[in-house]
């Protein structure tokens, strides 16, 4: 389904209702994609220990570029705050998982083990307010696809 | 020296086809058509404007994809920064992509590839200052030969064969300048890893292509020392140098004694990064000069360090200064010129000027009479406040224009914190207590842990208008901007150990290690292998946000139209979909919030017949669209949003807009997150 054909247009309300229906089936579609996926970024998903570990990796790696305060510097992506959060907003920890083994750190592509990754994701999490948990986050993206990322803490809207 | 590669995929009977509608030849000299898009801001003066209006306010929300360039195999990883705005001549699309800065060359209708040249440049590509795929190219034509020219990460200027993709002979060496020589220094330490390059695209005017220079972010440089960022001319038949200009004067040339204690001798940077402008027809050159060595602290260049952030006029034959206006005394606050000069003719009490305007990261409108230098509203100097920093030089005033008044934030005070809650303000208030404020031009401070930890500023580094730069409707007479009026900056300074930097003092905050910060892009090309340094633990910094909100009060971005003839602001208006930690925070519920717009700072503006088109520069989901990014259309007279449909990621590039066997497209370069670098062309759908 091309998504383009379900933006629900703000004007022309002759043409709201095909547009609308389309737009029905994608949101619905995207519920039932989402129903596999039961935990998010508030359920505790990482813990203290790890966080700390992702801290010390996150300053030796990433922080040049991304900032001592993860707002990241002259360009580099802001890795909190609004910006951050919509990046990630509606997608998984498993995206911004491979997202981080794809393209980092710059410069030395593949040189930080899943664990370690994994460490600094849970920092990341950490910085951003999301609550720790008792079990480290997995290294495995499969399994972090399976945990949603979301912005704000549901049932607060 | 370098590999090279060359992928022919598709030329032959593309380019027999392109034989036919060679473009228009007036008295020798190619002219581009006024639906094509020939240069990376639309024309040489900057106006990123076409006067089409097929795609109108009727129609926008009707737009469809004609076709999408996914950028992902252009280098060995993919690229989630793509920021080139693509040139169209002849129903060919012109771009560069991917982490290797290849250059493409497209179906301008249906988005099929023709051909790819890409540059292998190992070690020196690795270590380049600037790389990922860079802002674009240049095309030039004399009516027969069609060549297109970049620039390569590595700062080599590569001429192609517009139609083929393979290197001209002809052209400097095999089709290739190595800039990093003949350049007036010896480029330090070796050609492979010696800090000099650029991401723009190279400008061409009559037969002069215009090269800049760019360097590492400059906050916490590990030397007073560095290579500086002439700019050059070459002849674009032979590649031979036609003239140099020196950013930073050489002895005995104007302009050398601004820079005290002979330091104009080693300090570098002070390039042109941004995209340079020409008057063809006065056969004058604008170049924004950006920031000398390190952004921040100038104890090291002591004086009013011309031609550092400073617009400087030369002559498009012989490089030779004509006028200059330096915006900034002794630069402090990064306020690099970062947007394209914009031409215009205006008419300022019933007098016609021409005038050239400047956008800038302070949200001041720079406007001059583009002849003489002079500007066309008064410009005073103003007093300004002196700071504390040990062995810090201060130019006790600044110049201040008086009209157009500012479009964007410049200066941070408590009236400008969060204000949503009056518990939400207190906590803005206590994160703001941790710095010094105060308008424009309020220096930095050493960072200090029990305060304060820097200056907080906004319209400094990454607030106002960046490299995208803006728009003019030459009909209007009206400038249209993107600006980050909350991209708050925290400026502090701490003295730099001896093994990070020979400078007294560099950007960083007090109680954490001194590190130093690179930018986005480099050491991220194809060829980088560089590991990255080591830094240790520590405590002490604040984030400068109340639960995930904003710590500067909304507008977070703006979309400004300020007219010349009179120097006002005609209208603003927030643009950007409100972010959803705004719209869905808990501390908000229940609470009607106006558009907020984006905190962002690189959104390009496209100005066309009756429409200012720009796209969201973060992800929102709303009740109205799903996960994604609009590209929204506005009445240009009002600034009233008209129309928006729907992309998958934030506009990371300007968009551009072209016409082609009567059927009008908008291209635009999204990416960002999850997403990698994408070109887009919108179109009209064929039937009703």
């Amino acid at each position: 389904m091309r998504i383009r054909d379900c933006w629900l247009p703000r004007r022309g309300a002759a043409l709201l209702r095909p547009y609308a229906i389309c737009f029905l089936v994608v949101m619905v579609a995207k519920a039932q994609e989402g129903a596999s996926t039961s935990r998010s970024v508030w359920d505790g998903v990482y813990t203290e220990e790890q966080a700390k570990r992702g801290e010390e990796m996150y300053r030796k790696e990433c922080a040049s570029c991304h900032g001592d305060t993860l707002v990241g510097g002259g360009g580099a992506a802001s890795l909190t705050g609004g910006t951050f959060l919509s990046n990630w907003n509606g997608l998984t920890v498993g995206d911004l998982f491979d997202r981080i083994r794809k393209t980092m750190p710059q410069g030395s592509l593949g040189k930080l083990t899943k664990q370690q990754d994994a460490d600094v994701l849970s920092y990341l999490l950490s910085f951003n307010k999301f609550p720790v948990g008792k079990t480290e986050l997995q290294k495995q993206v499969e399994f972090l696809r399976e945990i949603r990322f979301e912005a704000t803490k549901p049932g607060a809207k | 020296m370098f590999g090279s590669m060359m992928r022919e995929l598709r030329c032959g009977c593309v380019a027999a086809g392109l034989l036919a509608a060679l473009p228009m030849i007036a008295a020798g000299q190619w002219r581009a058509k006024d639906t094509e898009w020939a240069s990376y801001a639309a024309d040489l003066a900057g106006t990123r404007y076409r006067a089409l209006d097929q795609i109108n306010a009727a129609n926008f929300n009707d737009l469809e994809i004609a076709w999408r360039f996914k950028t992902d195999n252009f280098g060995n990883r993919p690229e989630y920064k793509l920021e080139g705005t693509p040139l169209m001549v002849n129903g060919v699309l012109y771009a560069t992509a991917g982490s290797r800065r290849a250059a493409i060359a497209v179906d301008a209708v249906t988005g099929e590839l023709l051909w790819v040249h890409g540059e292998h440049e190992g070690a020196r590509g690795g270590a380049a200052p600037r790389q990922l795929s860079g802002r674009g190219l240049a095309y030039w034509s004399d009516g027969k030969e069609e060549r297109i020219l970049y620039v390569t990460p590595g700062y080599q200027l590569i001429c192609l064969d517009a139609k083929t993709g393979v290197r001209v002979a002809a052209f400097g060496n095999k089709g290739a300048i190595d800039l990093k020589q003949n350049d007036d220094q010896e480029i330090l330490p070796d050609l492979t890893t010696g800090e000099i390059g650029i991401q723009s695209a190279p400008v061409v005017a009559k037969n002069t292509i215009i090269i800049g220079a760019a360097f590492r972010e400059g906050m916490t440089p590990k030397s007073m020392r560095n290579n500086k960022g002439y700019v050059r001319g070459f002849d674009v038949r032979t590649g031979k140098r036609l003239w140099i200009f020196h950013t930073v004067p050489k002895k005995g040339e104007f302009g050398y004694d601004t820079w005290l204690n002979g330091s104009a001798e080693y300090t570098g940077n002070t390039g042109v990064w941004s995209q340079i402008t020409v008057d063809e027809e006065l056969g004058l050159v604008y170049l924004p000069v950006e920031s000398p060595t390190n952004d921040f602290y100038g104890g090291h260049r002591a004086g009013n360090n011309l031609f550092g952030e400073t617009l400087v006029c030369v002559d498009l034959k012989t490089g030779e200064r004509k006028w200059h206006f330096q915006l900034v005394h002794h630069p402090l606050w990064d306020m690099d010129i970062s947007s394209a000069p914009i031409l215009a003719d205006i008419t300022v009490d019933g007098k016609a000027v021409k005038a050239v305007a400047l956008p800038t990261k302070q949200g001041f409108l720079y406007v001059f009479d583009r002849v003489t230098g002079k500007p066309v509203w008064p410009v005073e100097e103003n007093q300004v406040e002196v700071g504390t920093v040990p062995g810090e030089w201060y130019s006790p005033t600044q110049p201040i224009p008086s009209k157009p008044p500012a479009y964007s934030r410049n200066g941070v005070s408590e009236s400008d914190l969060i204000d949503f809650t009056p518990e939400l303000r207190e906590r803005g208030k206590a994160i703001a207590s941790k710095y010094h404020l105060g308008p424009v031009f309020t220096p930095p401070t050493e960072s200090k842990v029990d305060g304060p930890l820097g200056t907080l500023t906004v319209g400094t580094a990454s607030g106002g208008t960046n490299w995208p730069g803006g728009s003019y409707d030459p009909e209007a007479h009206t400038v249209y901007a993107f600006a980050c009026t909350a991209c708050a900056e925290p400026i502090g300074l701490v003295r730099a150990p001896k093994a990070v930097s020979d400078m007294n003092y560099i950007a960083g905050t007090a109680g954490e290690e001194v590190t130093i910060l690179r930018g986005p892009g480099e050491n991220a090309g194809a060829d980088s292998p560089m590991p990255p340094k080591k830094r240790s633990a520590g405590g002490g910094y604040v984030a400068l946000n109340v639960d995930g909100l904003p710590l500067l009060k909304p507008p977070y971005g703006t979309i400004s139209a300020i007219n010349l003839d009179k120097g006002e602001i005609v209208w603003q208006i927030a643009h950007g979909e409100t972010p959803d930690v705004v719209r869905n925070h808990a501390a908000l519920k229940g609470m009607n919030i106006p558009r907020t717009g984006q905190e962002t700072y690189n959104i390009g503006t496209l100005v066309t017949k009756t429409l200012v088109i720009a796209g969201d520069g973060q992800i929102t989901t709303t009740s109205e669209h799903p996960r994604g990014a609009m590209l929204r259309a506005y009445d240009k007279k009002s600034g009233k949003e008209v129309g928006a449909v729907y992309m998958p990621a934030p506009q990371s590039g300007s968009p551009m807009t072209y016409m082609v066997n009567g059927k009008q497209y908008i291209v635009v370069a999204v990416s960002g997150g999850a997403y990698s670098g994408e070109y887009i062309a919108f179109s009209l759908p064929a039937a009703e």
